[in-house]
């Protein structure tokens, strides 16, 4: 600097101060009064010189200005106004919230009773559905044994309406079982031997027993296989051929049948 | 009238206050420095509604602008009247300003002002009229018209047709009287 007491004196200061200089010149000011403490020492009594003008010529605003001025400031201190201001903003909503709160409960109230309702309702018609499902097997059960039974008595028919063709014998009880009765249905032509389960009266055998047919040929006893005596038979079973004979018998032989009839335990026996 | 108590701060607690945006730096900022800053608005604009909504401006634009204010360059009541001026100046050069109010003579509204304030004005202060006395008029005429119209040297040295040196000088002295005065 040239002359520091020239700078001084040169009014660009009171300028300074004044906000009447440009943005470099006022950069230059600073850099100045951060290197003189001269310069800074004078800033400050220009400075505290306008204050006190200003001071002196003060004028005092009406009182109304000072909260209307204070609340347009943003304060971000205010632990105490601005939750109060909050609560008094949003207590509207808070009622509202109250309010949705306590309908919802109740839907959700009347919504468990009608789930709760429903489900037995529903588990209810399971059980009806499973109901009529079993008597509906029942029912086809029946139907199908009723078609069997149906298709199996026209099969029976057709040896009854058939004389010519098949010889029907009549098996009667021995003493051991006077009211055994059994129907044998042969023909010697095809050397086919039957009898009529449906129709076939006879004691039921154990696991260990079955009946064993037997055909009387010149005296001597051949075998034409076994069967069981069962309450749901049905139909005309199918026997082992044989030629011709003089009469059939029906023995309680143990399980699978034997060589040899057991003479002691003959139950029915016809002749042709 | 005025509140019994203002609150008052230092400038730095003053200063910590604002940049932490507490409420009491609102109202120390207020208390400390709304008559000072509405004395200078008014003179500049002359019209007490307009004023007042400028001195809210001012305090909106010192609150919220606080961060550019560099303690370092200088004091705050400095910083914070060179805002309160370019807001009224500003105003008063606007076009709906300049309709709605008659102009008169620059020289005859300071003098108005003095006539019609000086009794309102700090009752603690000596007498305001001791120090015009001190200033001399054409010192008292230059400061005015920077302090509260706003002029530019340059502009003065037109407006007074005087050259800008002189404009210098006579201002220098003019705040180097008051200086005397205050200190």
């Amino acid at each position: 600097m040239k002359d520091l007491n020239t700078y001084l004196k040169s009014g660009i200061l009171e300028q300074y101060i004044l906000g009447d200089l440009s943005k470099e010149e006022m950069l230059e000011v600073e850099k100045y009064a951060a290197v003189y403490p001269e310069v800074r020492q004078e800033l400050e009594e220009i400075e505290n010189a306008l204050q006190k003008y200003a001071e002196k010529n003060a004028i005092e605003p009406s009182e109304r200005n000072r909260s209307r001025i204070i609340d347009t400031l943003q304060i971000e201190d205010t632990k105490i106004d601005v939750p109060v201001v909050s609560i008094q903003r949003t207590s509207g909503d808070i009622k509202f919230y109250k309010y949705a709160f306590a309908a919802s409960l109740v839907l959700l109230f009347i919504s468990i009773v009608l789930l709760i309702n429903l489900n037995s309702k529903l588990k209810e018609s399971y059980n009806q559905i499973a109901v009529l499902e079993s008597g509906n097997q029942k029912f086809s059960n029946q139907v199908n044994y009723m078609e069997r039974k149906l298709s199996e008595t026209k099969n029976t028919l057709q040896y009854y309406q058939n004389p010519a063709s098949y010889k029907l014998i009549t098996l009667k009880g021995s003493d051991k079982a006077p009211e055994a009765s059994i129907i044998v249905a042969f023909n010697p032509d095809r050397e086919e031997v039957m009898i009529d389960m449906s129709n076939l009266k006879i004691p039921l055998n154990d696991k260990e027993h079955q009946y064993q047919l037997w055909a009387i040929v010149d005296g001597k006893p051949v075998d034409l296989g076994v069967f069981d005596s069962e309450s749901a038979a049905i139909g005309m079973k199918k026997m082992k051929s044989v030629k011709s004979a003089q009469a059939f018998a029906v023995t309680l032989e143990p399980r699978g049948g034997s060589v040899n009839p057991s003479l002691e335990q003959m139950m029915a026996i016809g002749n042709i | 009238m005025s509140r019994k108590t203002k609150i008052s701060l230092t400038e730095p607690e003053l200063i910590q206050a604002i940049q932490n945006k507490k409420k009491i730096g609102a109202e120390a900022l207020y208390d400390m420095y709304s008559a000072s800053l509405y004395g200078v608005i008014f003179r500049i604009v002359q019209h007490e509604e307009i004023a007042e909504d400028l001195l809210q401006d001012t305090f909106v634009r010192i609150w919220n602008s606080f961060s550019s204010y560099d303690s370092k360059k200088g004091k705050l009541f400095t910083w914070m009247v060179n805002i309160a001026r370019n807001i009224a100046i500003d105003k008063t050069r606007a076009k709906d300003f300049r309709n709605g109010l008659k102009t008169e003579d620059i020289e005859n509204n300071v003098l108005s002002i003095e006539g019609s304030f000086q009794s309102e004005m700090n009752p603690e202060t000596l007498g305001l009229k001791d120090l015009i006395e001190k200033l001399k008029p054409d010192y008292k005429l230059i400061l005015d018209l920077v302090y509260y119209k706003g002029y530019t040297h340059v502009e003065v040295a037109e407006h007074l047709e005087i050259p800008l040196g002189t404009v210098k000088t006579r201002l220098r002295n003019a705040i180097i009287t008051l200086r005397k005065v205050f200190n």
